[in-house]
């Protein structure tokens, strides 16, 4: 896992109640028992951490999926972080 | 002559009627105050004709804001809407309950100032009092760096200041406060009128809650909970994503039965049963039992079987879990009357009034059983399997309606529903 990754895995084991070591991308988030609460927690700090802004609904079915596995969060991070920096360059 | 039997509880003792009969409770007056209209007759015929006041903000910049809609109340004008100079120097939201109660009092005929004033009561809620309030105050100290804030501020905030409004507005001494249970706030305060006019602590009672959250700050708060759509309310649709936040006030003037016949008042309908619970469970996710057991309770005190109730008035948010939750705890109370009972959602048309919405909701209950018209659930564009009622959908429906059911539901897992009849034969 890069530095990205990382850092994601970071934020959520610190909303997990019981944190575990073995996080891997392919984890699903269901699997930490984290729930639509922890979740609207979690996209706050990723927001925070990394200086972008995800407009995630948790009412959304295909955001939702967005946020299944610890893999398609970071994928989502970073998506954001690179259309942030290029409209920041545009 | 003795009595012979054992002594009156001490409840029935304070009955004026004497007898052990309970007090009914009738509405003599209503107001509204909604994005679809600023009083109960425009806002019922924007209902009837599935007007939807959830828009594009334009009340305030929405500067970086990715959610721009809401149900605003746009051109209000305090000093053209609103009557009484005291309130007109007032938060947004007692600009609202003073509004709606002026509307209400006034249909009621009751004279002003009240003449038997500690048998009167003032319960106007509010789920965060004088938010804009707060925003402006706040602002003014850490952006602006005033050296001081409006003198008035902290009697704007107070969520109690509507209600105190309302009671001096009309020489109202009994019982006045708020009720704050978030989105069942209105609901909670109607049903407190109503068991204080049964006890017989008041006679009349106005009731109900206002609600004025849309400033930037609230929007920003709201949005990082991550429960808004972005693009509209759609409740017990496939397509829902969330709900949408409106802004205004309902207000029911109650009175007991006797006292309203006595005066030769127009009673408007009844208030039949009431039903209260907690899920005491989630903050956010609701419970199939609070549900089932308010609605059940509210059918219990009404001395009514399910299938007498004809219409009912949902909670109906949009989010994905609310209206699944719903639609089940109708199911479990209603049995095979489920899908015969018209079910819709009005937040469809005025967006999510939060703690304002049970008494907003109420007037269309009352005004459904007055017109034998079910107001429609809007946006209703494709059905969700999880969703299996009749909702009304799109168009509204003649039908005669005796009886209808009020839900209210909170964060917090708070549940208060009402039962409304038509006026005593």
């Amino acid at each position: 896992m890069d530095d990205t990754a990382t850092k994601i895995v970071d934020i959520l084991k610190k909303h997990m109640k019981e944190p575990r070591d073995d996080i891997g991308l392919e984890t699903a988030l269901a699997d930490l028992k984290i729930e639509s609460i922890d979740l609207a927690m979690i996209v706050f700090e990723l927001e925070d951490t990394f200086g972008i802004e995800i407009p995630y609904n948790a009412n959304d079915t295909d955001e939702a999926a967005a946020f299944k596995t610890v893999g398609s969060v970071v994928e989502r991070v970073k998506d954001v972080i690179a259309s942030s920096k290029a409209s920041a360059k545009a | 002559m003795c009595a012979i039997g054992p002594e009156p509880r001490a409840k029935d003792r304070v009955l004026k009627d004497g007898a052990n009969a309970r007090r009914r409770v009738v509405v003599t007056g209503m107001g509204a105050v909604t994005p679809i209209g600023l009083d109960a007759t425009e806002m019922w015929a924007s209902m009837r004709a599935g007007r939807c006041g959830v828009k594009p903000i334009e009340n305030w910049p929405l500067d970086d804001l990715y959610i721009k809609i809401a149900g605003e109340i746009r051109d209000f004008d305090p000093a053209k809407h609103v009557k009484s100079r005291k309130i007109q120097y007032g938060d947004r939201y007692s600009w609202f309950a003073g509004r709606a109660a002026d509307e209400a009092w006034s249909q009621s005929g009751l004279p002003t100032p009240y003449p038997e004033p500690y048998r009167a009561a003032s319960v106007i809620g509010s789920g965060a009092g004088g938010f804009s309030t707060i925003e402006t105050a706040y602002s003014d100290l850490f952006v602006h760096h005033k050296k001081a804030t409006n003198p008035l501020t902290l009697l704007r905030i107070i969520g109690s200041s509507a209600s105190a409004h309302v009671g001096i507005e009309y020489g109202i001494k009994g019982p006045t406060f708020a009720t704050c249970s978030a989105c069942s706030t209105a609901t909670h305060a109607i049903g407190i009128g109503l068991d204080y006019i049964r006890n017989g602590v008041v006679d009349v009672a106005v009731t109900g809650a206002s609600e004025a959250v849309l400033t930037y700050g609230s929007m920003r708060v709201w949005q990082a909970m991550r429960v808004l759509s972005p693009d509209g309310c759609f409740p017990f649709s496939k397509k829902r994503n969330g709900t949408v936040l409106g802004e205004g006030a309902g207000v029911l003037v109650l009175e007991e039965y006797e006292h309203a016949k006595a005066r030769g008042a127009t009673i408007l309908a009844e208030i039949i049963g009431y039903g209260m619970s907690s899920d005491s469970k989630d903050m956010v996710n609701p419970d199939l039992d609070g549900p089932r057991t308010a609605m059940q309770m509210a059918l219990d005190d009404a001395g009514i079987a399910p299938s007498q109730v004809n219409y009912l008035n949902a909670h109906g948010t949009a989010t994905t879990l609310n209206d699944i939750n719903e639609t089940n705890a109708i199911k479990t109370v209603f049995g095979d009357h489920a899908h015969k009972l018209a079910v819709s959602s009005t937040k469809s048309m005025t967006g999510h009034l939060l703690g304002a919405g049970g008494a907003v909701e109420a007037v269309a209950c009352i005004k459904a059983i007055q017109d034998g018209f079910a107001p429609p659930t809007i946006n209703y564009t494709e059905p969700d399997p999880k969703c299996d009622l009749d909702y009304v959908p799109n168009e509204g429906r003649s039908m005669p309606i005796k009886y209808a059911m009020s839900n209210s539901f909170a964060f917090g897992g708070l549940n208060a529903v009402l039962l409304f009849g038509p006026p005593p034969a």
